[in-house]
């Protein structure tokens, strides 16, 4: 029995063209976009219209998907001319007839919309996104003063997708470059009152490959699907570098 | 089944070159181009200037050069890179200090502005020696 036995009929509904990127290194072909045409239901996002295609026209296309609610970041794709993620992205807010839909621009596709996150993975390990503490930790909790929460409330959003990270033109020409999420990470930490390590944090942020790598062009706070101000974030850790070089803390 | 467009013909408008370049990127990008345009105009001063060296009459006729129709239109052109240069450097400084990071766009276009309103108030002065007869 072939796949498409149980597609459903086009009759009556919305139609709309879709083009998915796709390679595949284990055959000779060459990259190409595929276009079908897919049946449009009124909240539709994209990754049911990856669902749709998979189920029904071509079970060999790879996309990486986990959570479908906007929290785990596996499926930041390129569409439209914008980034987005597919779970959270509802076919008629992107009001067209037309959907393109890319991997991450510049990272090294494995396969379809698949990309290599190696890179980013690598730089998020080297800014030790995790609590580091030289005194004896509590028995229970690790109290906070909610005020200081408050600090980190736009970074502790990110969910890592890889989106900003992808936008960034220094990203594109500087392979060692942190990159915005790294960055809003190292941020979170260094804001966190709880964290003791602000020395050694600041020596893996304060080099060209660092923070001074930022040129405040703003990709990164487009392409969040989450709206979070990584420069806002980037341009702190500039100020603490700066006051640090000053003989400050 | 589907149809296939290949890379090579989809090549100048493929998404994996991004179309999403914003006021941000296009600050950049003519903040980095007019940053250049300054470093060939300033060596290009020094020759200039240096006619002086040659004597006052030699320096003369180089004023009067530079005072002729067309080199007062690239003098404006000067006028508007110098400005474009100089306010987004403004905006950059604002945000090392840490203000307006968060009204990127709206700083970039609010300096535009002043930008066009110093440009023709520049552009009035010089049509003295554009106009004359």
């Amino acid at each position: 029995m072939s796949i498409t036995d149980t597609k459903p009929q086009l009759k009556g509904q919305n139609v709309a063209t879709v083009n998915i990127f796709r390679y595949d290194p284990s055959t000779t072909d060459e990259a190409h976009y595929d276009s079908w045409q897919v049946p449009i239901t009124g909240s539709m996002t994209v990754l049911d219209l990856l669902f749709y295609i998979l189920e029904h026209e071509d079970g060999s296309l790879a996309f990486r998907y986990a959570c479908r609610e906007a929290i785990c970041g596996s499926c930041a794709l390129y569409v439209n001319g914008t980034y987005r993620l597919a779970c959270k992205t509802q076919l008629k807010d992107l009001k067209a007839t037309e959907i393109n839909i890319s991997p991450l621009p510049h990272l090294k596709v494995i396969k379809d919309l698949v990309v290599d996150m190696d890179p980013f993975w690598e730089k998020y390990e080297r800014i030790r996104p995790y609590l580091i503490t030289r005194d004896d930790l509590p028995e229970k909790e690790f109290l906070q003063d909610p005020a200081d929460r408050l600090k980190m409330d736009d970074m502790v959003d990110c969910i890592l997708c890889g989106a900003c990270y992808s936008s960034c033109p220094q990203c594109w020409t500087d392979p060692e470059y942190l990159g915005p999420a790294a960055l809003v990470k190292m941020n979170r930490f260094t804001v966190d009152t709880r964290d003791q390590a602000n020395q050694e944090r600041t020596k893996i942020f304060d080099n060209e490959h660092g923070v001074w790598r930022c040129h405040t062009i703003f990709n990164c706070v487009e392409a969040c699907p989450k709206d979070i101000n990584q420069t806002y974030s980037i341009q702190h850790l500039k100020r603490r570098a700066v006051a640090r070089r000053f003989g400050g803390k | 089944m589907s149809s296939r467009r290949h890379l090579s013909e989809l090549r100048g408008n493929s998404d994996l070159y991004p179309r999403n370049v914003r006021t941000g990127m296009y600050a950049w990008l003519f903040h980095r181009i007019t940053g250049l345009a300054l470093v060939f105009y300033i060596i290009l001063h020094i020759f200039v200037i240096a006619s002086v060296n040659f004597g006052g009459g030699s320096f003369d006729a180089t004023m009067r050069l530079l005072t002729s129709k067309p080199f007062v239109l690239i003098d404006l052109t000067l006028v508007a890179v110098v400005l474009y240069h100089s306010l987004n450097g403004l905006r950059i400084i604002f945000f090392d200090l840490g203000y307006g990071i968060k009204n990127q766009r709206g700083i970039f276009w609010a300096l535009m502005a002043v930008g066009t309103v110093i440009f023709v108030f520049a552009a009035v002065a010089s049509s003295r020696l554009l106009f004359r007869a």
